[in-house]
């Protein structure tokens, strides 16, 4: 059963989302965008992921909305003085079909917070949670599993960061710094 | 499944709302990027059709009453499981990464055509 705190911020991030959706100007959408990226942070909180909610918050929240920004204020907002973008039939129409076609899952999925879920029962998350202070001497169990464990998924992931760095220099064509 | 719907669809939202709210956000994240003619507004689709899923990850690894994985020698469970935390963690930053070089590409579609809206720069395209 969910608690009254988890459903308001739930009611609260999908309010922020549909914001953006319906918001016409760049510079709305952004702003409601970074508010949306901030209250799934808390989510994450309350969902006992701290990790993942550090990160949101300081990539998510603040790394992204600034590249955002900075995306805006080289180009253009778009002309016009609607408030409001007009609705769109086909990406309505995809969007209710993907949202029922999901929805019709829901029966069949584990009710959350239960100690019965697949991922609970796993042998996976008892392995990690019973030996990775014996194997690593690092309490953070997450910090264990990302840097040990699955340090080489880790290291794709900075190759990952790396090429992008790259891929977004060549792109700009800022390859050659004078 | 029987149970499930002997319990009727308001027991069932209430059990599994996060769910419900990852798909409500799929379905708002893809129809941002279908529907919205700016490039910008597009890649914002992107990204909340992203933190969807992540919250379909989080919410799968959450038991009630469970604490954060530290564990350490003193540390009494349950504990929700580290393992969905990790992946979740590496796709964040996997999405900036793709977040900064689309705004890249975008800036620089910005700089060659003058536009960011979708259907303009198609009638320029053909122009050319």
């Amino acid at each position: 059963m969910i608690g009254v705190v988890p459903a308001v911020l739930l009611g609260l991030v999908i309010a922020c989302a549909l914001a953006t959706a319906v918001l016409r100007d760049v510079l709305a959408a952004i702003i409601a965008f970074a508010a949306y990226s901030l209250g799934i942070a808390m989510i994450w909180v309350l969902l006992q992921a701290p990790d993942v909610g550090l990160t949101e918050a300081a990539v998510g929240a603040g790394v992204t909305t600034v590249l955002f920004l900075l995306t805006i204020a080289k180009t253009v907002r778009p002309p016009g003085d609607d408030i409001f973008e007009s609705l769109d039939p086909t990406g309505l129409l995809v969007a209710v079909l993907i949202v029922g076609v999901l929805a019709s899952t829901l029966g069949a999925l584990p009710p959350v917070g239960s100690a019965e879920t697949p991922v609970a029962q796993s042998q996976v998350t008892d392995y990690y949670l019973n030996n990775a202070y014996e194997q690593t001497h690092v309490k953070n169990a997450v910090t264990a599993v990302l840097a040990a464990y699955r340090g080489f998924d880790t290291m794709g992931e900075a190759v990952v960061v790396f090429a992008a760095g790259v891929g977004l220099l060549v792109v700009l064509g800022r390859e050659v710094f004078a | 499944m029987i149970d499930v719907l002997a319990a009727g669809p308001v027991d069932l939202l209430a059990t599994r709302s996060y769910y419900a709210g990852t798909f409500l956000l799929l379905g708002i994240g893809a129809y941002v990027v279908i529907a919205s003619p700016n490039l910008v507004k597009k890649v914002i689709g992107m990204n909340i059709f992203q933190t969807g899923i992540f919250l379909f990850f989080i919410a799968s690894a959450y038991v009630e009453g469970a604490q954060s994985p530290i564990v350490g020698p003193k540390a009494v469970g349950p504990f929700v499981s580290p393992l969905p935390h990790v992946l979740i963690l590496t796709a964040i930053v996997v999405g900036v990464s793709l977040t900064a070089v689309a705004l890249g590409l975008i800036v620089r579609i910005y700089n060659e055509y003058g536009t960011l809206e979708a259907d303009v720069l198609q009638e320029v395209r053909t122009d050319d």
